[in-house]
């Protein structure tokens, strides 16, 4: 059964419009991330699954039944506030009670709802404390505690991670993995990292200026980027593109961005349409590499510009024929800035009209 | 802060607590004195410890009526004011809508009106409804005065809770009115106390309203009793005294419960909760 569907969802603020045509399905227990740059409409879209924003138009179905008519109480969801939103004026234990009790369960149901919560998130010693006597990390717990005690159908997350330190972001996505997997209840997760949606997500939705990019499984997004927007928003440094034109030739493609001419091994019948054109084409820092080229590599000499070193490994930037380009190698590269290199690309990304090119298999 | 700056600001502030104080020194001391003492010259400083001027405050000048006169007022007004205050406060907060910034102009020019210019309509209109000489004939007008003051600050505290909050109860199974008495009552409570507070202080302060309206001694409260306790020949300085000691403990004693809360609620906005 369906977790979360979403069709056509549509929504304008007074005359600006912020999503269009919104249209998401995913399945019961499934980890879905909306994963975008700010001013994207991501948290609008959260908001119109809760029920705190009502879309323009369109409609939200949660696990199986339409919700457009329902407030968000009785939607059966939990979220999870950027700022966390924990009662101030309650103890840790009255605001993981507060939703159980607003909805009139026993006392011995709430009593033993929390101890079960507090035991899962390690929070029995706060369950006293007033949030404002917590850290940052413990809010955050206590935030999720809240979501979790009342056992919803989904779980809505914005941004929950992003007022943490870099230290403590990495443990509790680990801890977040753990606790869907554990709960198996549907989550959809809002974020502008791209390390959280990797790492969390079973299914990643790629969104900007409204419009949902590309939606598919962690790996499909980063190896066959549906357009350049993903292309560039997914990977860090991010993917090189070179905006060019291209000619086919029997074996190959011929692309030239200025000065740079690449000839990259190709199957014409591959490309559907004309045999020359305006395209975009993409390569990713990791698949820049100094080793010797093999059959498949393009290999182009330049220079090496700067060396960022960042310990494990280290990111490059060269000029090859006019056009700078970025690497990210490991172990360290041994030469310096100023050095002739050759470097060795493979894995080509090819965009024609905002469109991925499939490419052959290589 | 600078060395040489500090024992300055030091003075400067004793000067401006003694300056405050003084007045309201005098009249305490002024109100355990004997009658020989009050007209005594040179003047006596320290006063013999005589209750003499509270037994005839209360006994002669019918001072329980004022006051009695003066919390039905006072609370009435704060009442109604907070009561209307609260719900336009959180609407003016929260709300989507357009002229915001001209209604909350529009409520602190209404507030800055002196009070003479309306006063005459204020009489015409009490008298064509049969206002005058009655309580609520007073509270009225206090009401609309002190309603542009209690919305500013509840607004301004309003504003500072965070929406989340709200939208997290509602998720938790909260109407609007239960998010707002279970969430952002408790929460805007300094606010509360604030608007409170000044509204209270204000219609227990008044004297201008309180003389045009109520001529009855009947109805009068503590300011214009106090007032009109001076007699055709006499100028009884000691009930007086004795008088206004009694009129501002009450307020002494409300401030300084609430002290914090108050600093609190004035400072709304100004630093970040």
């Amino acid at each position: 059964m369906a977790g979360l569907v979403l069709r056509h969802i549509e929504k304008t603020f007074g005359r600006t419009p912020v999503l269009h045509d919104v249209s998401l399905e995913a399945g019961d227990g499934e980890f879905v991330v909306l994963l975008g740059p700010s001013g994207c409409g991501k948290s609008t879209l959260l908001r119109i699954i809760a029920g705190l924003e009502p879309q323009t138009r369109g409609s939200v179905h949660i696990g199986g039944r339409c919700v457009d008519a329902l407030p968000p109480s009785d939607r059966d969801i939990a979220m999870v506030f950027q700022h966390y939103a924990l009662y101030p004026h309650l103890t840790v234990r009255e605001n993981l009670a507060f939703g159980l009790k607003m909805r009139g369960k026993p006392k011995a149901v709430i009593q033993a709802r929390i101890a079960e919560t507090a035991a899962l998130l390690e929070i029995h010693d706060l369950l006293d404390r007033k949030p404002r006597e917590l850290s940052g990390g413990q809010q955050q717990r206590v935030a999720m505690g809240r979501a979790i005690v009342r056992k919803p159908r989904l779980f809505l997350f914005d941004e929950p991670l992003s007022n943490l330190d870099a230290r403590l972001r990495t443990s509790m996505r680990v801890e977040l993995k753990k606790l869907h997997r554990r709960l198996g209840t549907t989550m959809v997760y809002v974020t502008h990292d791209q390390a959280e949606a990797m790492t969390l997500g079973n299914t990643i939705a790629v969104m900007n200026h409204g419009r949902i990019q590309q939606i598919g499984r962690p790996d499909q997004i980063y190896h066959e980027p549906g357009n350049p927007f993903v292309a560039g928003f997914i990977g860090s440094p991010p993917m090189n593109m070179f905006e060019g034109s291209y000619r086919l030739h029997q074996r190959e493609l011929e692309f030239r961005a200025g000065e740079l001419t690449l000839r990259v091994p190709f199957q014409a019948h591959d490309l559907v349409g004309a045999d020359s054109g305006i395209a975009t084409l993409g390569i990713r820092p990791e698949d820049v590499t100094f080793e010797p080229p093999e059959s498949r590599h393009v290999a182009v000499a330049g220079t090496i510009d700067l060396i960022e070193n960042l310990g494990g490994d280290s990111i490059v930037y060269l000029v090859i024929q006019g056009q700078s380009l970025v690497a990210r190698t490991s172990p360290v590269l041994r030469q310096h800035a100023g050095d002739s290199v050759t470097a060795c690309m493979k894995n080509f990304h090819l965009f024609m009209n905002e469109i991925r090119i499939p490419w052959p298999s290589s | 802060m600078t060395k040489p700056l500090r024992p300055a600001l030091i003075g400067g502030v004793l000067l401006a607590v003694l300056g405050s104080l003084c007045p309201f020194l005098w009249f305490v001391l002024t109100s355990f004195k004997s009658q020989i003492q009050v007209e005594a010259i040179p003047p006596t400083w320290w006063p013999d410890g005589s209750l003499g001027f509270y037994t005839s405050a209360l006994s002669e000048h019918r001072l329980l009526y004022y006051i009695r006169n003066s919390v039905i007022v006072a609370g009435a007004t704060t009442v109604i004011a907070l009561v209307v205050a609260t719900p336009a406060a959180y609407a003016l907060a929260r709300l989507r809508m357009a002229g915001k910034a001209w209604i909350l102009g529009g409520l602190l020019c209404v507030a800055m009106f002196p009070h003479i210019v309306i006063a005459g309509p204020v009489w015409q209109i009490l008298e064509r409804l049969g206002g005058l000489n009655t309580h609520w004939g007073l509270v009225l007008p206090y009401v609309s005065l002190t309603l542009p003051l209690a919305v500013w600050v509840l607004t301004t505290f309003f504003h500072e809770l965070p929406f989340e909050l709200e939208e997290a109860a509602r998720i938790d199974g909260c109407t609007t009115w239960q998010a707002l008495y279970r969430i952002v009552l408790p929460l805007a409570a300094p606010g509360l106390f604030t608007a409170t507070i000044l509204t209270f202080i204000y219609a227990w302060n008044e004297f201008f309203f309180a003389l045009l309206i109520l001529t009855d001694p009947e109805h009068q409260t503590l300011p214009v009793g106090i007032a009109l306790f001076q007699g055709e020949f006499t100028m009884p300085w000691g009930e007086i005294a004795a008088a206004s000691v009694i009129a501002t403990l009450p307020l002494i004693i409300i401030v300084l419960l609430f002290q914090r809360r108050i600093i609190n609620g004035l400072s709304a906005g100004a630093v970040k909760g």
